[in-house]
C-alpha cells in the first residue's frame, strides 16, 4: 500500500539501500544455503558448481577411496595456468631474449623465481598425480560400466599433459632446453630407422618430415622456439581444456564416481561427512524432479542408493576446498625450497654429455638407446594403444569400485609387481653387463635389433605373462591388473635408470659422483 | 558441523600456506643487496663533510640499481652492492663500497660502460655468488676476471701501441710473448698459422664447457685452465704436443693476451684505435712467430720428447751449405708430409711468398760462402747389397738397424717419406760425405771416415730402397 504513495526518488533511494540484499539475491537466486532444499539449489543454480551433483555419495568422500589424486591433478593444472599467465607477462619467445628474461625473473622480478618454481613443479607434479589418478581408476575398476570411453579420453589427456610439460621444458632456451629439444626431434625422427632398414627413406621419409615440421628446419633455431611456444601456450592447452571438459561432463553423466554395489556405511564416515537433516531423498519420491538428486549408470535411476548420499553443499565443497589449499600449500612449500633447473645459455657447439630429455621421458630415452624406432615410436605407441584398449578387452562388470576387485586381485598385483621388478632389473643388468647384438656382432643388420631388443623382450614378456594370468585365473580383469602393474613398474624403473644411472655417452654409473668430469 | 577430517586438512594446510607466503614475501623484500646499501648509507652519513651533505645522505633511497647499456644490450646490476664505486667520498671505504681504483672511471663512466664489460661476471644477477659467477651451479661462462688478467679487457677497444704507455703493459707484453714464442707455428690466428693446434681466434670467449676441466686445480674456469695449461700442457690435456716452456709470470702474461682473443667485437663508438699497429715483416720476427716453437735457435738437432721425433737443426751452417734457397723454399712452402712440419704457402698456413723469402733470408744468414763439391750420383753403378752391409756397420748405430731412428738413437728417421721422396740422392750423398758440422753426424767421405764415393753411392742407393720396400 505504501509503495503507491512513495515518490519516485524515495523508491530509488530504497533501491540503493537494499542494493546489497538485492544484488546478492540475484546472484544466489535460491537464498542462503541454510536448508537442505536451498543447499541443493545452490549447487544446480551455479554455473561452476553445476558440474557436480546436488548430492554426493559417501564413498566418494572417503579419502581412502580416491586419495584426491584426480582433484589434485586438476588443481595443479589451475595453478599451472595462473602462474603460466603471470610468467607470460615477462617471457619473450626469442632465442636472444628468452634466456635473459628467465634470468630477470630469477633476480629482479618480485617473487619471479618462486613463480617460475611454482609453474615448473606444479606442471611436473601433474605427471605424478595424473599417473596416480590413473592407477586409482584402474585398480578400483572404474573404467567399466559406461566409463570405457572416458578412460580413453583420460589417455588423450595424459598425452596432452606430457606434451605441455615437454614443450615448457624448452622455453628457457638454456643448454637443457636446447639439447632436450634436439633429443625430442630425434625421437620424432626415429621412424627413419625402419624406413632406412626397408630402404624406402628417399621415397617416404616420415620421420624426417615430422622432425622438420616440429623444428621448422633441421636444427633447433628461432623457428623451433616459436613453434614450441605456440604448442605450449595455445595449441596443447586448448585441446587439453576441451578434453578435460568432456572428461568431467562424462563423469557427471555417469552419476559421479564409481562405488561398490555392496556399499555399507561405517561409523568412521562421520569424520568425512555431515549427514543430511533427513535420510533418503530431499524431495518426495512421487515428484519427478527427484531425478536431479542422482543420475547413475546409462540411464538415470530414481531412489537407488539415495540413503547413502549426502548434500554436495557443504560436504563435497569443503573437501574440495581442503584439497585445493593442501595442493597449493604443498606446491608453494616445495617451490620455496627447490629451484627449477636452469643452466648455461643454449650453445649448439657445446653438446651436453649426456644430453638428457626431461626426467619423465628418460625411460623412453633408455628404450631409445636400444632401438630408436622402438623406443621413440613403436613401444610407446604400443603402450598407449594397450592402455586405451584395456576397458574393451576386460569387460567383467562385477565388483566395480573396489580396490583390486578382490583378494585374488591383491595377490595378482603383488605377484606382478615382484616378478616385473625382478625381470626389468634383470634385463637392465644383462644389457649393462653384456651389451646387445651390436656389441657382439658389429655388422648385424639394424632391422634385427629393431625387432629383437631388450625393450621388445620386456613388452613381449608383459603380454605373455598377462595371458598366462588370464588363463590361470580365468578372469580378464586379473590379466589387466597384471599388465597394468607391470607397465607402472617398468615406467618407474626405466625412468629411474635413465635419471640416476646413466652418465656421459649413456654409460652405466652407480652414482653421478663417478661421472668423469669434463 | 562440517566434516572434521576435511576441516582439519583445510586448517593445517591453510596455516602451512600462509607461513610459506610470509616466508617468501620476507625473502623477496630482503634481498642480499639491501644490507650493503644500508651500510653504504651509514658510511655516507658518517663521511659527510657538512650538515647539508649529511641530510642528503640520510634521504637516499634504498632501491634497486641498474644500468642498461643500449648499444650492447647489456644490463649491469652490480651497483646494488657497489653503490660507492664512483663516489670520491668512498676512497678509503672497504670493498664493496670502495671507490674504483685509478682514474679509469673518468674516461669510462659507469653509466656508459657499466662494469661487466671489463670485469665480466653476471651483470644481471643480484646476489654475490651468481654475480661473480663463482662455482659451477651459477651456470655462468664468464666469471669475474682476476685482477692480474684485467688488462685483457683494455685490448677490446684500445690498440697495443696506445696501451704500451697508458696502463696496459701486461697485455702488451703478453702480445709480444705470443709473437716470440712461436705460437702461430701450430695455431692459426686470422687464418694464418700452422694447423697442429686449434685456431685461437675466439679462444678467450669460449664457454667453460669448451675446455676439458678434469685436471684443473682450483676453481674450474677459463682463466685457471689457460694459465695451468701454459705452465704444463700435458698435465691439463694428457698427450698434448704443445711445446711451451714458460715461467709463472710469462704464463700470466700470455693468459692475459689469450683472453683478448674474443668472438664479439665492440661497437665502433666504444673503440679507440688511434694508431695502426705495424705488423713485423722482417725475417727474425717472422721466424720467432712461426718457427721458434719447434726449431728453437735452429742450431741443435736433438730428439724431442714431446713430438716424439728428432727436430732438424735448420740453421746449422753445414746443412745450409748443401741446402740451397730453392730447396728450402720448397720445404717451407710444401711442408714435410708425415711430420709436424706444415705447408706454409698462401693457400695452406697462409704465409705470403715475400714473408717466406724473409724467413729464408734469416735462416741462411750464417750460410758459408763456399759451395760444396758436387756429387755426381748418376755416374755410379750402385750395389744395394754392399750398401746394406755398409749401413749396418756405419749407420745403424745412430739411425737404427731399420733406419727409423727414434728415441734411443741420435739420428733422424731415414724412412720418413720426406727424406725418401723429396730429398734428392745428390743431397743425401753430400750429407754422408761431408757430415753435418755441429751435429753428431760425422763426415764419412775422404776427409773423415774414408769411404770412397762408390761406397757412398751404394749407401744412398740402399737408403733410397727403403721406400721401395715400404710400397710392397
Amino acid at each position: 500500500m505504501g509503495e503507491v504513495n512513495q515518490s519516485g526518488i524515495a523508491k530509488f533511494l530504497n533501491n540503493i539501500r537494499s542494493l546489497k540484499k538485492s544484488f546478492l539475491g540475484s546472484f544466489l537466486r535460491s537464498g542462503k544455503p541454510t536448508s537442505d532444499k536451498s543447499r541443493a539449489a545452490v549447487m544446480f543454480n551455479n554455473f561452476f558448481l553445476h558440474i557436480q551433483g546436488v548430492k554426493t555419495h559417501i564413498n566418494t568422500l572417503r579419502p581412502t577411496y580416491t586419495f584426491g589424486f584426480g582433484l589434485i591433478s586438476l588443481y595443479l593444472l589451475i595453478i599451472v595456468v595462473i602462474s603460466g599467465v603471470l610468467l607470460m607477462v615477462y617471457y619473450n619467445p626469442s632465442v636472444t631474449e628468452a634466456y635473459n628474461k628467465i634470468k630477470d625473473l630469477k633476480y629482479v622480478v618480485f617473487g619471479g623465481n618462486l613463480l617460475r618454481n611454482i609453474h615448473k613443479w606444479s606442471g611436473e607434479g601433474m605427471i605424478i598425480f595424473v599417473l596416480l589418478h590413473m592407477a586409482r581408476v584402474f585398480y578400483t575398476g572404474s573404467y567399466k560400466k559406461g566409463r570405457e570411453f572416458n578412460w580413453v579420453i583420460g589417455i588423450v589427456l595424459l598425452i596432452l599433459m606430457f606434451g605441455m610439460n615437454l614443450s615448457g621444458y624448452m622455453l628457457p632456451w638454456d643448454q637443457l632446453a636446447y639439447w632436450a629439444l634436439l633429443i625430442v626431434a630425434n625421437i620424432i625422427n626415429s621412424p627413419k630407422e625402419i624406413t632406412d632398414s626397408l630402404g624406402i627413406t628417399q621415397y617416404f621419409d616420415i620421420g624426417g618430415f615430422f622432425k622438420e615440421l616440429f623444428l621448422g628446419g633441421t636444427n633447433p633455431t628461432q623457428e623451433s622456439l616459436t613453434r614450441v611456444y605456440l604448442l605450449h601456450i595455445w595449441l596443447l592447452p586448448m585441446f587439453l581444456f576441451l578434453f578435460l571438459g568432456i572428461h568431467f561432463w562424462r563423469i557427471r553423466k555417469d552419476g559421479g564416481l564409481t562405488r561398490p554395489d555392496t556399499f555399507e556405511r561405517k561409523d568412521s564416515d562421520v569424520y568425512y561427512v555431515n549427514p543430511p537433516e533427513k535420510t533418503g531423498g530431499i524431495f518426495p519420491t512421487y515428484k519427478t524432479y527427484g531425478l536431479m538428486e542422482l543420475a547413475r549408470g546409462r540411464t538415470p535411476a530414481v531412489d537407488k542408493d539415495v540413503e547413502n548420499t549426502v548434500l554436495s553443499w557443504p560436504n563435497l565443497l569443503i573437501a574440495e576446498l581442503a584439497i585445493f589449499v593442501l595442493t597449493l600449500a604443498g606446491v608453494i612449500a616445495y617451490a620455496y625450497f627447490v629451484d627449477a633447473p636452469f643452466k648455461e645459455p643454449a650453445n649448439p657447439l657445446i653438446p651436453e654429455n649426456p644430453a638428457k630429455a626431461p626426467w619423465y621421458f628418460l625411460g623412453l630415452q633408455e628404450l631409445l638407446s636400444y632401438s630408436a624406432f622402438m623406443g621413440g615410436v613403436g613401444l610407446p605407441g604400443l603402450a598407449l594403444l594397450g592402455l586405451a584398449l584395456i576397458p574393451y578387452l576386460d569387460r567383467e562388470e562385477d565388483r566395480v569400485g573396489i580396490w583390486f576387485t578382490n583378494r585374488q586381485g591383491v595377490t595378482v598385483a603383488l605377484q606382478s609387481f615382484i616378478i616385473g621388478t625382478i625381470v626389468v632389473i634383470g634385463i637392465l643388468a644383462f644389457v649393462v653387463n653384456f651389451g646387445w647384438f651390436r656389441n657382439w656382432w658389429p655388422n648385424v643388420p639394424q632391422i634385427l635389433i629393431t625387432l629383437i631388443n631388450p625393450g621388445n623382450i620386456w613388452v613381449g614378456f608383459m603380454i605373455v605373462y598377462s595371458l598366462f594370468v588370464i588363463k590361470k585365473t580365468g578372469s580378464t580383469r586379473m590379466g589387466a591388473i597384471a599388465l597394468f602393474t607391470m607397465f607402472l613398474v617398468s615406467y618407474v624403473i626405466f625412468t629411474a635408470m635413465g635419471t640416476y644411472f646413466r652418465g656421459p655417452n649413456w654409460d652405466f654409473f652407480w652414482s653421478k659422483s663417478q661421472w668423469p668430469i669434463h | 558441523m562440517y566434516s572434521r577430517f576435511y576441516l582439519s586438512v583445510l586448517l593445517i594446510s591453510g596455516l602451512v600456506l600462509i607461513t610459506f607466503l610470509v616466508f617468501a614475501t620476507y625473502r623477496e623484500l630482503n634481498p642480499e643487496w639491501k644490507k650493503y646499501q644500508l651500510e653504504y648509507r651509514d658510511l655516507l652519513i658518517k663521511n659527510a663533510p657538512n650538515e647539508a651533505a649529511r641530510k642528503k645522505a640520510r634521504s637516499i633511497k634504498i632501491e634497486h640499481q641498474q644500468i642498461y647499456i643500449k648499444p650492447l644490450k647489456k644490463v649491469d646490476r652490480c651497483m646494488n652492492c657497489h653503490r660507492g664505486v664512483d663516489d670520491p667520498l668512498m676512497k678509503d671505504a672497504k670493498v664493496p663500497h670502495k671507490l674504483h681504483s685509478g682514474d679509469y672511471l673518468k674516461k669510462h663512466p659507469v653509466s656508459k660502460f657499466g662494469c661487466t664489460l671489463c670485469h665480466y661476471g653476471q651483470g644481471r644477477a643480484t646476489n654475490k655468488k651468481d654475480a661473480h659467477g663463482k662455482g659451477r651451479d651459477t651456470h655462468w661462462d664468464y666469471p669475474l676476471i682476476p685482477f692480474k688478467y684485467i688488462q685483457s679487457s683494455c685490448a677490446k677497444c684500445h690498440d697495443y701501441l696506445f696501451l704500451k704507455d697508458n696502463g696496459g703493459e701486461m697485455v702488451v707484453e703478453g702480445e709480444r710473448l705470443f709473437r716470440e714464442k712461436g705460437c702461430r707455428g701450430c695455431h692459426k690466428l686470422n687464418g694464418v698459422g700452422g694447423d697442429l693446434g686449434k685456431p685461437l681466434d675466439i679462444i678467450g670467449s669460449q664457454p667453460i664447457a669448451y675446455f676439458p676441466m678434469k685436471y684443473v686445480v682450483g676453481e674450474r674456469n677459463t682463466y685457471n685452465w689457460l694459465k695451468q695449461h701454459f705452465l704444463d700442457p700435458r698435465k691439463i690435456v694428457p698427450g698434448s704436443e704443445m711445446r711451451v716452456f714458460l715461467s709463472e709470470k710469462e704464463a700470466d702474461l700470455l693468459t692475459t693476451y689469450t683472453l683478448t682473443l674474443r668472438a664479439e667485437e665492440m661497437p665502433r663508438q666504444f673503440r679507440a684505435i688511434r694508431y695502426t699497429t705495424p705488423v713485423p715483416k722482417d725475417g727474425e720476427s717472422l721466424y720467432k712467430m712461426y718457427c721458434v716453437a719447434c726449431h728453437g735457435n735452429g742450431k741443435i738437432s736433438a730428439y724431442d720428447e714431446i713430438l716424439k721425433r728428432t727436430i732438424p737443426a735448420i740453421m746449422n751452417p753445414a746443412f745450409l751449405k748443401i741446402a740451397d734457397d730453392k730447396n728450402l723454399e720448397r720445404i717451407i712452402k710444401e711442408g714435410r708430409k708425415g711430420t709436424p712440419m706444415t705447408s706454409w704457402k698462401r693457400t695452406a698456413a697462409g704465409l705470403r711468398d715475400e714473408e717466406i723469402r724473409n724467413i729464408i733470408k734469416f735462416i741462411t744468414k750464417d750460410r758459408p760462402d763456399e759451395r760444396p763439391e758436387p756429387f755426381d750420383y748418376k755416374r755410379f753403378v750402385t750395389d744395394t747389397k754392399h750398401g746394406k752391409e755398409l749401413f749396418n756397420v756405419r749407420c745403424a748405430l745412430c739411425h737404427g738397424k731399420d733406419g727409423k731412428g727414434g728415441k734411443d738413437h741420435l739420428g733422424l728417421n731415414l724412412r720418413n717419406p720426406a727424406v725418401q721422396k723429396f730429398v734428392d740422392p745428390e743431397f743425401l750423398a753430400m750429407t754422408i760425405r761431408d757430415g753435418r758440422k755441429g751435429t753428431p753426424m760425422p763426415a764419412f767421405g775422404k776427409t773423415g771416415v774414408g769411404l770412397s764415393d762408390q761406397d757412398i753411392a751404394d749407401l744412398v742407393a740402399y737408403i733410397r730402397s727403403f721406400s721401395d720396400k715400404g710400397k710392397k
